[in-house]
């Protein structure tokens, strides 16, 4: 347990070691990743930043590989790696949904090797949720208020501060280092107690979705009456995608300016009309709805069929920022209901 | 007592049942409410019935004209490339237009993009729609479950919160510098037309602007933009925008960078309001769809101001008014041109 | 002259040029037939038409490390396709302006009429701007990097 001084002079410590990041207000108010600054506590507010934690496993852009556009030179278009190193990364506040989208990210980049240098350079510190948000429903799709899947270390928030949980051997190492921290009190234990036991009432009940999805038959949710209804709002801009913590599809690209040259992998979203278009000028999601399908057909149906679980952690963020307001928590139970 | 805006819902849910009963339209376009307070759902009814599902609020914002050129589209007998137009009058869509959204039909009408004679267009006179996100800055962003809505008051409710607002505090800043309420162009009005609106300080926020030093204007921008996810949810959001090849996707040339560095990011929003240019009508959908805060109206409402400074004209006022950037005069303002300043000079 | 007051001196900037076929192109070569003496700064990309330039070309010149653009076409009246220069004036006059909005120095985008017989002022045009924009040093904020 460590009280909230005790908690910052332990960030203060491993500034040292570690770039910390956390969530934090801008000047508009929205709370999202920044650098913590010395001192700076994360941004305990209940819900998720409005960005998810992809962007540091999965950066917008990431470099690939560098190399020299000047033709005729020694060297020019042999790749070599960049040259850009960074401090191993600490991400504090992380909530459990958002940590277990690493964990699900991982299946399909299980060989990647970009992703699994960017896991192995971030440590993870989570923050149980005591209280969830209308749009939260960790608990449909596996996870839990108090997860630990894909965390380092989860801190439980009680009165005076933290208690700190350590979940893998570098978020033992990094828990010792705190030192012994103080005694949690009767009271703090009994709070920690309750956060454990009892998930926030704002949360949905728990279902067991990814078993019952899984049995669907494919095509019938795949021509399932609803999506063209469901399509007729979007606009199929990316916000969904972008915000999404388990959408992962990527776009590569070179770009080559005055001499020099880079490949890099961006982030792309299967609402663009430039996903999946063929060379041929052809596009099998070439109109509206069939985009929208893909994004929840793949969420829902696609990658549990390949992988197990739902591609989908429940953070809301897609509900919560839809200009449209297209909330996949309906498209589900319309899934269920075919 | 009822509102305005449930007395307005009545009767255009009368109105729109009316016109796909009578087959006048085959579907119609509006809003419905969703799972989220103050994020409407454009709606299309395509059965008497569905028009039940139609709702008028203050949290009408995405600009429905977005809709129309698809929409009108996928109602036309199918066709390959060759084929001969298709006989006789195509089905048509009934939709609902404030102001700006009549405006930008206009536009479209200009443009191509939809026939005015496939449109039945139920105007309603603006009293100006409410930012959301002005209501959540106001409570602390916090979790929203719902918001009563009365004429001059907003009630909004979450676990631990219940804060009543007034409506014209948190009006959208475009709606806040509106003149024109009315629509252009309708075929049946819900209520009268307003008039135009007198207001003194129609600019204010470009002008403030304008004001700044070229380094704090630089400043005031990338600071604006540097949030961007480039989720182009202002772009799709936008009425205007309809090219089949979006400048982002051109690739020989390229345009502008695909992700979020700074350098690229600016140049989007550039070009993005650039092409906006004498054709927006300040409808804020773009703002309201900006999931991160943007205000790039700001840039297009710049751009609306400089038109009307060097040409006179406001895009979608009148059919007969061709688009101010696809015409001229032979004497239009050309001192920004070098020869001519220096011209000046030497006299 | 201190080290970097020289180095301002001797540093030439990177002007893209972009010049209508039918009159400031011939300007230019009229300029060079003429031996009028003008700074090496332009580079030049021939157009059909002013008509031709749109926003774009004008914001790829800057973000791929152009100090300046200059974009000249015919005088109004002049014009070979009759009203490309007229369509062009209204855009370029609003985008000059739109750029200025957004903090980019007013001399960093530059436009002109200049005839295919006037090479002596192709001369003193190619002269003011790259005077300007060394006024202004070299761009930075729309520059690409990586």
């Amino acid at each position: 347990m460590l009280d909230k001084a005790g908690f910052e002079d332990w960030l203060r410590e491993l500034a040292g070691q570690f770039e910390i990041f956390g969530p934090k207000a801008n000047d508009r108010g929205i709370v999202n990743w920044q650098k913590l600054n010395e001192g700076e506590l994360p941004d305990e507010r209940p819900g998720v930043p409005k960005g998810s934690i992809k962007t540091f496993f999965f950066p917008q852009p990431e470099t690939l590989l560098e190399f020299s556009a000047r033709p005729g030179t020694e060297d020019a278009f042999i790749p070599h790696e960049p040259g850009t190193e960074h401090k191993p990364r600490l991400v504090v506040g992380v909530r459990p949904c958002d940590a277990r989208s690493v964990v699900l990210n991982a299946m399909p980049y299980e060989d990647d090797p970009y992703f699994h240098k960017n896991r192995q350079n971030v440590v993870l510190i989570g923050l149980a949720c005591r209280q969830g948000c209308s749009t939260c429903f960790c608990t449909w799709t596996g996870g839990s208020p108090v997860g630990t899947e894909g965390l380092d270390i989860l801190a439980y928030p009680v009165s005076r501060g933290y208690v700190l949980e350590p979940v893998t051997e570098r978020g033992a190492s990094l828990v010792e280092s705190a030192g012994p921290g103080n005694d949690a009190t009767g009271a703090e234990l009994k709070e920690l107690e309750e956060i454990r036991s009892k998930a926030p009432s704002s949360l949905p009940e728990t279902m067991e979705l990814a078993p019952r999805l899984r049995e669907k038959g494919l095509m019938d949710l795949y021509n399932a009456p609803f999506w063209q209804q469901l399509s007729d709002s979007c606009i199929n801009c990316g916000t969904c995608t972008f915000l999404c913590p388990t959408c992962y599809c990527f776009d590569i690209q070179d770009e080559t300016l005055r001499g020099k040259g880079r490949r890099i992998r961006y982030w792309d979203s299967c609402m663009f009309p430039l996903f999946t278009l063929h060379a041929s000028g052809h596009n099998p999601r070439g109109e509206k709805v069939k985009r929208v399908r893909n994004r929840f057909m793949h969420k829902l149906k696609y990658f549990p069929e390949r992988f197990g679980p739902l591609s989908c952690v429940g953070c809301g963020r897609c509900v919560r920022d839809c200009p449209v307001n297209i909330d996949i928590r309906q498209v589900i139970n319309e899934l269920l209901a075919t | 007592m009822t509102t305005a805006n449930e007395r307005i819902t009545q009767e255009l849910r009368q109105r729109a049942r009316q016109l796909l009963e009578s087959g006048q339209v085959a579907a119609f376009v509006g809003y419905t409410s969703g799972s989220m307070p103050m994020v409407m759902q454009p709606f299309v009814a395509r059965t008497p019935e569905e028009t039940d599902r139609l709702e008028w609020n203050s949290f009408c914002v995405l600009n429905l004209a977005n809709y129309l050129p698809a929409l009108l589209k996928s109602l036309e007998p199918p066709r390959r490339p060759g084929d001969p137009p298709p006989e006789g009058p195509l089905p048509k869509v009934g939709v609902v237009a404030t102001g700006c959204w009549s405006r930008n039909m206009v536009v479209q009408i200009q443009e191509n993009q939809v026939q005015r004679e496939r449109l039945v267009i139920i105007g309603i006179s603006s009293r100006g729609m409410v930012d959301r996100k002005k209501v959540l800055g106001l409570v602390g962003h916090a979790d929203v479950t719902s918001v009563k809505e009365d004429d001059n008051s907003l009630l909004v409710k979450g676990p631990g919160l219940e804060q009543e607002i007034n409506r014209w505090d948190v009006i959208r800043d475009n709606c806040a510098c509106c003149v024109h309420p009315d629509p252009v162009i309708f075929d049946h009005m819900i209520g009268d037309l307003k008039g135009e609106r007198k207001l003194g300080e129609r600019f204010k926020q470009v002008e403030e602007i304008e004001n700044m030093s070229v380094q704090a204007r630089w400043e005031w921008f990338t600071s604006e933009i540097d949030s961007c996810i480039r989720c182009y949810a202002c772009r799709n959001a936008c009425p205007l925008c309809y090219c089949p090849t979006c400048f982002v996707d051109d690739s020989r040339p390229q345009w502008v960078g695909k992700s979020i560095e700074p350098v690229d990011t600016a140049i989007f929003h550039i070009i993005r309001a650039y092409h906006c240019a004498g054709r927006c009508t300040d409808c804020g959908s773009c703002e309201s769809a900006c999931p991160m805060g943007i205000r790039m109206r700001i840039l297009t409402k710049k751009l609306q101001k400089d038109v009307l400074e060097l040409y006179g004209t406001e895009a979608g006022m009148s059919l007969d008014t061709p688009l101010p950037l696809s015409t001229y005069k032979l004497d239009d303002p050309q001192d920004f041109v070098l020869t001519e300043s220096l011209k000046g000079e030497k006299k | 002259m201190s080290d970097i007051a020289k180095k301002q001196a001797e540093w030439q900037p990177k002007i893209i040029a972009f010049l209508c076929n039918w009159c400031s192109y011939a300007g230019a070569d009229l300029a060079g037939v003429s031996r009028y003496q003008y700074p090496p700064s332009l580079r030049i990309v021939r157009v059909p038409c002013s008509g031709r330039v749109s926003a774009n070309m004008i914001l790829d010149a800057l973000r791929s490390g152009a100090d300046g653009v200059l974009v000249s076409g015919c005088h109004p009246g002049d014009c070979h396709y009759i009203s490309g220069n007229y369509y062009a004036r209204r855009r370029f006059a609003v985008l000059k302006r739109f750029l200025e909005f957004v903090g980019i120095e007013p001399d960093r985008v530059n436009f002109s009429w200049i005839s295919a017989s006037e090479g002596e002022q192709f001369a003193e045009v190619a002269t003011e701007v790259t005077e300007r924009v060394k006024k202004l040093g070299p761009a930075r904020h729309l520059v690409k990097e990586f």
